[in-house]
């Protein structure tokens, strides 16, 4: 089965290694092959790659395909956010430990390519959701790149802040808050399906975990600062600018005729969690 | 529910994020869910689709259903009510009182403590959270189902949707009557509480009576009052002690 143009591989390799050897014959350019996965020892010349591949091929690749098209509304009824596994960034990427053309490998990158790529998707997409910028060129663009690491960290962070903040029951506090801002997450956007709205689960609690950023930043002053006076002024001031961020995302999601149905809970939701971070002493 | 929105532009306000992606995926998905609904009734249960019924109000039908709700005499809300029951009031009303019987009830609790002794500080306590969902999500889910497997032994026909719209919608007068009872005053506070708990607990029993429409089971009906006049103490007496 080995070719003989090709790198020689171990005779136990298993039928999709001859796909991958046509993806690296179609692109000799840059290659890095894979050790094959039984007792290994093949003499495979290492091309241009500054790291050691991994000591396995995954049998089945994760499917090449840009994640962000063909959304359906999912159904899973009060699901918890799982966190994403880093996703392949766009086509053309150039990772410097890619495998096989294009899309790069994302199992054989270096720890700190994905976390960079990640830590730029959370900030690309808080720029995009939390400071609208009306002459923005692509309004959706958000919406595509949706994950949910960001709205992890925001709401762990949050927790943790309010945690520290109080002074009894810390750990309560904490699991009031997350489980407040996780539940609410999921609820508000069921609330928008039920009325009848359209709106992609995951995209919607990526949203509304991203427009929480502001009452964080409120949040951490107020931590730092125990004025209740400031507390007040902050904690409205962040409340407003959080609303205002999540607004257009939701009021444009349903029939006018029931657009206050749908934004009265994510009102409440800020006001309670603006309250929490006020009342914690 | 079939009212496609497909129709209606994204919005295209500046600046703004369209929801919709690819609206012209999500009707071909509604009618996906209806059909599998209808081959399989037991999936009905996990799909959104078969829920969508009882959320299909505009925001002018529920603000009327609000305000009729602080009317306790009238007695007519089933009949508001019958074409299209909704269990928007039920889930959204429960948990604004749940939220504002806990944080109000540690600002009047704060109050209180203060005009006793000028020297205490402000605390949180956040198992009023803890208590106060546990206790208004349980008295509004189970109450209305309580009544509704009894009035189905009894013989008379009853629509549990309608119930938990009736109950739900009842404790509006409660989240109105909790941002007064933090004026920290002792006997003006049982006077909200008691004429709140009244006014709720009427419209729950004059409902159900015109409802039920049979005298002998007037026992149902007095229970009624009687189980709403106690979440109403309960109310008082733990979060604005």
């Amino acid at each position: 089965m080995s070719h003989s143009d090709t790198i020689p591989l171990h005779s136990t390799s298993q039928s999709d290694i001859d796909e991958i050897e046509n993806l690296i014959n179609s692109n000799p350019s840059s290659v890095l092959p894979a050790r094959p996965p039984s007792p290994p020892r093949a003499s495979i010349p290492i091309s241009s790659a500054p790291i050691p591949p991994p000591a396995f091929i995954p049998s089945n690749l994760p499917a090449p395909t840009n994640p962000k098209t063909a959304p359906v509304p999912s159904v899973s009824s009060a699901a918890p956010k799982p966190p994403l596994p880093p996703r392949p960034s766009g086509p053309g990427g150039n990772i410097s430990a890619s495998g096989f053309g294009s899309p790069p490998n994302t199992l054989t990158e270096p720890v700190w390519d994905t976390v960079k790529r990640d830590l730029s998707r959370i900030v690309s997409n808080l720029k995009l959701v939390v400071f609208p910028n009306p002459f923005r060129e692509d309004p959706g663009k958000a919406l595509r790149d949706w994950d949910l690491w960001g709205p992890f960290f925001f709401i762990v962070f949050l927790g943790l802040t309010l945690s520290w903040s109080a002074s009894v029951k810390k750990s309560e506090v904490f699991a009031v808050a997350f489980a407040l801002l996780a539940a609410g997450a999921v609820i508000l956007t069921l609330n928008v399906l039920l009325l009848g709205g359209h709106i992609i689960f995951f995209q919607s609690l990526s949203l509304l975990g991203y427009c929480l950023f502001p009452l964080d930043i409120g949040a951490l002053i107020c931590m730092l600062k125990d004025n209740v006076l400031v507390k007040v002024v902050v904690v409205a001031v962040t409340l407003a600018w959080s609303s205002w961020a999540a607004y257009p995302f939701m009021s444009s999601a349903v029939n006018p005729r029931r657009k206050a149905l749908a934004l009265y809970p994510v009102l409440l939701m800020y006001v309670s969690v603006g309250f929490l971070i006020i009342a914690i002493d | 529910m079939d009212e496609s929105f497909s129709n209606l532009p994204t919005s295209y306000l500046l600046g703004s994020v369209p929801a919709v992606v690819s609206e012209e995926k999500t009707p071909s998905s509604q009618e996906d869910g209806d059909e599998q609904q209808s081959t399989n009734n037991w999936k009905g249960v996990f799909s959104i689709s078969s829920y969508t019924q009882y959320f299909n109000v505009d925001t002018d039908v529920v603000l009327n259903r609000l305000i009729s709700s602080l009317y306790p005499i009238s007695g007519d809300f089933f009949s508001k009510i019958d074409a299209n029951p909704d269990l928007y009031g039920l889930v959204w009303i429960s948990t604004t009182l749940v939220f504002a019987i806990a944080s109000l009830g540690n600002c009047a609790t704060y109050l209180m403590h203060r005009r006793s002794d000028h020297s205490t500080s402000w605390t949180f306590d956040v198992s009023y959270l803890n208590v106060a969902a546990c206790s208004i999500y349980g008295y509004v889910l189970i109450v209305p189902l309580a009544y509704y497997f009894l009035l189905q032994y009894l013989g008379s026909n009853a629509s549990l949707i309608r119930f938990w719209c009736l109950w739900g919608y009842s404790l509006f007068i409660f989240i109105l009557s909790s941002f007064l009872l933090v004026i920290p005053f002792e006997f003006l506070r049982w006077t909200i509480i008691l004429l709140g708990g009244g006014a709720s607990a009427s419209f729950v029993a004059l409902n159900l009576r015109s409802y039920i429409n049979e005298s002998e089971i007037t026992i149902v009906v007095i229970s009624a009052f009687v189980l709403q006049m106690g979440l109403a103490i309960f109310i008082k007496m733990w979060f604005f002690a």
